[in-house]
């Protein structure tokens, strides 16, 4: 492996805990801190069930990311192909042995842990691609034959997550790929051609029922939440009703009545950012948004200063699924998004999307610490 | 494939470049995120304010419960009992065939009925509670109590259903509650009431007094503010905002339900009438109608067969015979020929011969016993009822004079009972004709031999039971008296009325009271229905009208008496009478449809009536004084 590195210099462990983006950190700790209090909220003024295990869950997640972001970036991209074809290979197996959850297969019992492979995923696609445009030259990128192994990376996870069936992720995984595929510089010209086909995609797969029911009526009551207020609309009017009556200063904290009231579903997950938003107001909501805009321009500072390509790419994958939680999640709850299913990262109660995050945000500190080291444009590193 | 170096400033440049248009876009999409956080909780905040209220706060209508209807001594015609009750809330349940589906393993919901509630669901909206099943026996109303956790939206509710102790006996009086229709909605005025109507389950009078006094009956809605959580449970009254339903007045009335009862036991299987009064007051003491149905049938919606069998029979059991049926008077008529006769000119003491007959006109005219009664002065005729002594004093006799006496005596018009579909009857006179012959000119002049029909109470002359009842009460007292069936609304008592004196000579009258003792106590054509004690000497008058004329034909056929005749061909039997005989004081009319004779059907019927009035003497006992009543407590219920 030592021949591959550059001459670069060569940093102790306690130096590079010194290197470590503690901004980054904090503003993490910050969010998974609104998470907390939010979810004390929800449990009417507990720690228990949620605020506690929320809090040590970030702990332990934020161990892994110093973990993460500890290990050389080189590393990361050696091992970007491998984790990517295991995580593809879990999926493909998940309808076999995958356990049954809210009509829906997607998790994998392996030995005693729950398992999703669809997050997995979420990082090993990111990588992948990275990796994958890592060894192209700029003029490569946009060449027809160089855009099918992305297509296959993307298209592969998308589809197997799609038949789980978690519309959700499976749009969540396309759009960061995509995301990626793009900043790598791809023409606008071939941009503007997939954009036209995911149209027709889209249509054809509303027009020959390529959906659920379920998924069509959420897009349906997306596009007008007053068609049936009392059925899939009902979630979002009682959101807006939340977040409306918050006011510009807030209810207060503990105080958010239509949540006490229990007229959300699923606050401690999905619709957290509505209780957020009614006990803190447009003055509390605005902040957190500022907090993870923060994070995400962060993150693509870090990608900008990064001398290797992967890293460079892979931060911003991770940046851009980061950003898609967010601004799915919110706009989904303030009704400008269909409900999905997509939790508030770092906020909503639930282990594996917050490991999956930190895990995601390791890569980027990992890339932080080692900006300095590039690493040589090859495809057989392996 | 060789080692290239990684420095490649193309590339570099277009990642640089696209990471900042990628950071670009999503700030901007963070800064639509934040609008819409601005429109929503600053722009908007009003709006969701108000609705957040509505989440949080329902206004509960508490309904109140509706007036008793009592009579004369108290005893219940019509009261609340409590019935166990399913309510479901749509908005609450969010899925209501799922709920129906578990709900019905508890209770069944058939198929139609789900339709049904779904159907009830759409017309009044989301926000109203419907009824999915009431009547429920305490275990099955317990078993869903217990399982509410399960079941958003269901409400368990203890409502109240009208009873009416009586049944059939008080069917017509009373009539009864159902369900709200979408006309009563559009043609209620005022919020309040509007919102009562749309309770579930909720009730308004459709027949009889039940409709008549509605207003009264239904008093005011109360209303509570509860703070609700999300399955629509209430967390907290709030009870300061809170106003308490006002019980509906009560109705007392001037029935006596003993007698009522007794008089309906009596009619028991004839399709008939009876109408007691106080001949003083116009307190209408009974009102019963046979047979009848049972407005308890009618309470919970009736069933389409019993409605078919109900409109089907011949005996019009949903007909009130005494306010709506009109008969033919007969004879009994002959109490208002006898005044009328003496109105112009006749003296009682004048005689005429029967001989079973008499020609007049292009006809003979039949008295009702073929051979005749011989000579008889006006008491005699009265007392055998003979048709020939009034055929005679017809020939020379004005009819609108006649009609004039009729109607003094209280024929021909209708009162105010509060009963709905009360029917005037004929009183036939020249003007009358002219106008009911309109368009055929050869028919409006009055022909002297039709007065010789009317005089006999037959022809086109025909009056109510009630009628009858009145005009033997005004026989008796001399006065105008007036019926009256309500004696008290809520506190407020209804003053006695004090009937004017009729302006005919009392003279007159005497020899018709007379006439009357004569038929009941002389060994007259009612003589089987004189009462024994001499302390309630009845006094009274048979009729029998003509249904169907025997013809020669039907003669030759072998068909001479009226037995021989299908049922809805014979003739009618009435009586009218009062009693006692001296100082009258209670005044009655009986009519059998097709009950043949008025002596042999219908004056035993009203000896036993007023046998029972006699022994229990209503007006000499002090009826109730509704001020005294104890309201019971004002029962709260949400809806």
């Amino acid at each position: 492996m030592s021949s591959l590195i550059l001459p670069g210099p060569r940093r102790g462990a306690r130096e590079r805990l010194a290197q470590l983006h503690w901004p980054l950190i904090i503003l993490l700790t910050m969010i998974a801190g609104v998470g907390v209090i939010t979810l004390y909220s929800v449990a009417e003024g507990n720690w228990r069930p949620w605020s506690m295990r929320h809090g040590l869950r970030y702990l332990v997640a934020l161990s892994v990311l110093i973990a993460i972001g500890m290990v050389s970036i080189r590393h990361w991209m050696a091992l970007s192909y491998p984790i990517y074809f295991a995580a593809l290979l879990a999926l493909a197996a998940t309808p076999f042995i995958g356990e049954i959850n809210m009509g829906a297969r997607r998790w994998i019992e392996f030995s005693g842990m729950q398992f999703q492979p669809s997050e997995a995923m979420k990082i090993g696609l990111v990588m992948a691609l990275a990796r994958y445009y890592h060894g192209l030259r700029a003029e490569q990128v946009s060449h027809i034959l160089y855009l099918i192994p992305p297509a296959l990376m993307i298209g592969a996870p998308v589809g197997l997550v799609f038949i789980q069936p978690d519309l959700g992720t499976a749009l969540l995984l396309a759009a960061t790929g995509i995301i990626v595929v793009f900043v790598a510089g791809l023409s606008w010209r071939i941009g503007m051609i997939g954009a036209a086909g995911a149209v027709a995609v889209g249509y054809s797969a509303y027009r020959f029922e390529f959906l659920k029911t379920y998924q069509i009526e959420r897009i349906l009551t997306f596009l007008n939440p007053d068609r049936d207020p009392l059925g899939q609309g009902y979630h979002l009017l009682q959101s807006k009703i939340a977040l409306g009556s918050g006011g510009l200063d807030g209810k207060g904290f503990m105080n958010g009545t239509q949540s006490q009231l229990k007229f959300l579903p699923e606050m401690q997950t999905d619709f957290i950012f509505t209780i957020f938003g009614e006990e803190f107001g447009f003055v509390g909501a605005v902040g957190l948004l500022i907090l993870y805009l923060a994070v995400i321009l962060t993150g693509l500072s870090i990608a900008m200063s990064a001398k290797s390509h992967f890293a460079r790419l892979a931060v911003i994958g991770v940046v851009a699924t980061f950003s898609l939680y967010v601004l799915i999640n919110t706009g989904m709850v303030m009704g400008l998004a269909p409900v999905v299913g997509v939790p508030l990262p770092l906020v909503s109660y639930g282990g594996t999307v917050m490991l999956t995050i930190m895990a995601g945000f390791g890569l980027v500190m990992s890339a932080h610490v080692h900006r300095d080291q590039d690493v040589l444009r090859s495809s057989d590193l392996l | 494939m060789p080692v290239i170096n990684t420095h490649d400033p193309e590339r570099q440049e277009i990642v640089s470049r696209r990471t900042v248009l990628f950071g670009g876009g999503v700030s901007l999409l963070f800064v639509g995120i934040a609008g819409r956080l601005y429109q929503l909780q600053v722009a908007d905040y009003e709006k969701y304010q108000d609705l957040a209220q509505d989440n949080q706060f329902n206004r509960r209508v508490l309904t109140p419960l509706r007036g008793e209807i009592i009579d004369r001594f108290g005893n219940s015609l019509a009261s609340n009992r409590k019935n166990f009750r399913i309510l479901l809330i749509p908005e609450q349940s969010r899925d209501v065939n799922g709920t129906l589906d578990k709900l019905s393993k508890y209770i069944p919901v058939t198929d139609e009925k789900r339709a049904r509630i779904i159907r009830e669901i759409r017309r009044r909206g989301a926000f109203t509670p419907v009824e999915i099943k009431n009547n429920l026996s305490w275990p099955d109303f317990s078993r869903v109590n217990f399982e509410l956790p399960h079941l958003a939206g269901v409400l368990p509710d203890v409502g109240e259903t009208r009873d009416y102790p009586l049944g059939e006996a008080s069917a017509f009086v009373i009539g009864y509650v159902g369900a709200v229709t979408d006309k009563d909605l559009s043609t209620q005025e005022g919020d309040d009431d509007r919102t009562l109507l749309r309770q579930p389950g909720f009730k308004v009078g459709r027949d009889g007094l039940e409709r008549t006094y509605e207003k009264e009956l239904r008093g005011h809605a109360g209303k509570m503010n509860v703070k609700i959580n999300a399955h629509g449970r209430v967390i907290e009254e709030l009870s300061d905002e809170a106003t308490p339903p006002v019980q509906g007045k009560t109705l007392t009335l001037t029935i006596d339900a003993e007698l009522q009862q007794k008089a309906t036991k009596e009619l028991e299987g004839e399709s008939a009438a009876a109408v007691v009064m106080d001949t003083v007051t116009g307190d209408i003491l009974v009102l019963a109608s046979t047979p009848a149905f049972n407005p308890n049938d009618f309470n919970v919606g009736i069933d389409a067969g019993l409605w078919k069998e109900l409109t089907n029979s011949p005996y019009k059991p949903l007909l009130n015979k005494p306010l709506s049926g009109i008969y033919p008077p007969g004879s009994t008529f002959k109490v208002v020929s006898a005044i009328a006769a003496q109105a112009s000119g006749v003296k009682p003491s004048q005689t005429a011969h029967c001989s079973g007959k008499v020609w007049y006109g292009n006809r003979f005219f039949h008295c009702w016993k073929r051979g005749g009664h011989g000579t008889l002065d006006m008491k005699g005729a009265l007392k055998h009822s003979c048709d020939v002594y009034f055929y005679e004093i017809a020939k020379k006799l004005e009819v609108d004079i006649l009609a004039g006496v009729a109607r003094k005596f209280g024929l021909g018009q209708t009162y105010e009972l509060g009963v709905p579909g009360q029917k005037k009857g004929i009183i036939p006179d020249r003007a009358w004709k002219q106008q009911y012959f309109a368009g055929q000119p050869e028919n409006q002049p009055w022909f002297q031999g039709e007065t010789l029909s009317v005089i006999i109470g037959q022809g086109y002359v025909t009056s109510t039971p009630l009628q009858l009842c009145v005009m033997a009460a005004r026989v008796a007292s001399g006065r105008a008296v007036r019926p009256r069936l309500v004696r008290a609304v809520g506190d407020l008592v209804l003053p006695e009325p004090t009937a004017p004196m009729i302006d005919v000579d009392q003279d007159y009258l005497k020899v018709v009271r007379d006439g009357m003792n004569a038929v009941t106590n002389e060994y007259g054509t009612a003589a089987r229905s004189r009462l024994e004690d001499p302390n309630w000497q009845l006094a009274g008058k048979t009729g029998t009208s003509q249904v169907y004329r025997i013809t020669a034909e039907d003669r030759a056929k072998g068909l001479a008496k009226p037995e021989d005749l299908p049922w809805e061909r014979r003739d009618h039997a009435l009586f009218v009478c009062y009693m006692p005989y001296e100082n009258p004081r209670y005044a009655c009319s009986v009519v059998i449809e097709h009950g043949i004779g008025g002596a042999r059907a219908a004056g035993p019927k009203a000896r036993e009536i007023m046998r029972a009035v006699a022994a229990k003497n209503p007006a000499a006992r002090t009826p109730i004084d509704p001020r005294n009543l104890v309201q019971r407590a004002t029962h709260r219920r949400e809806g």
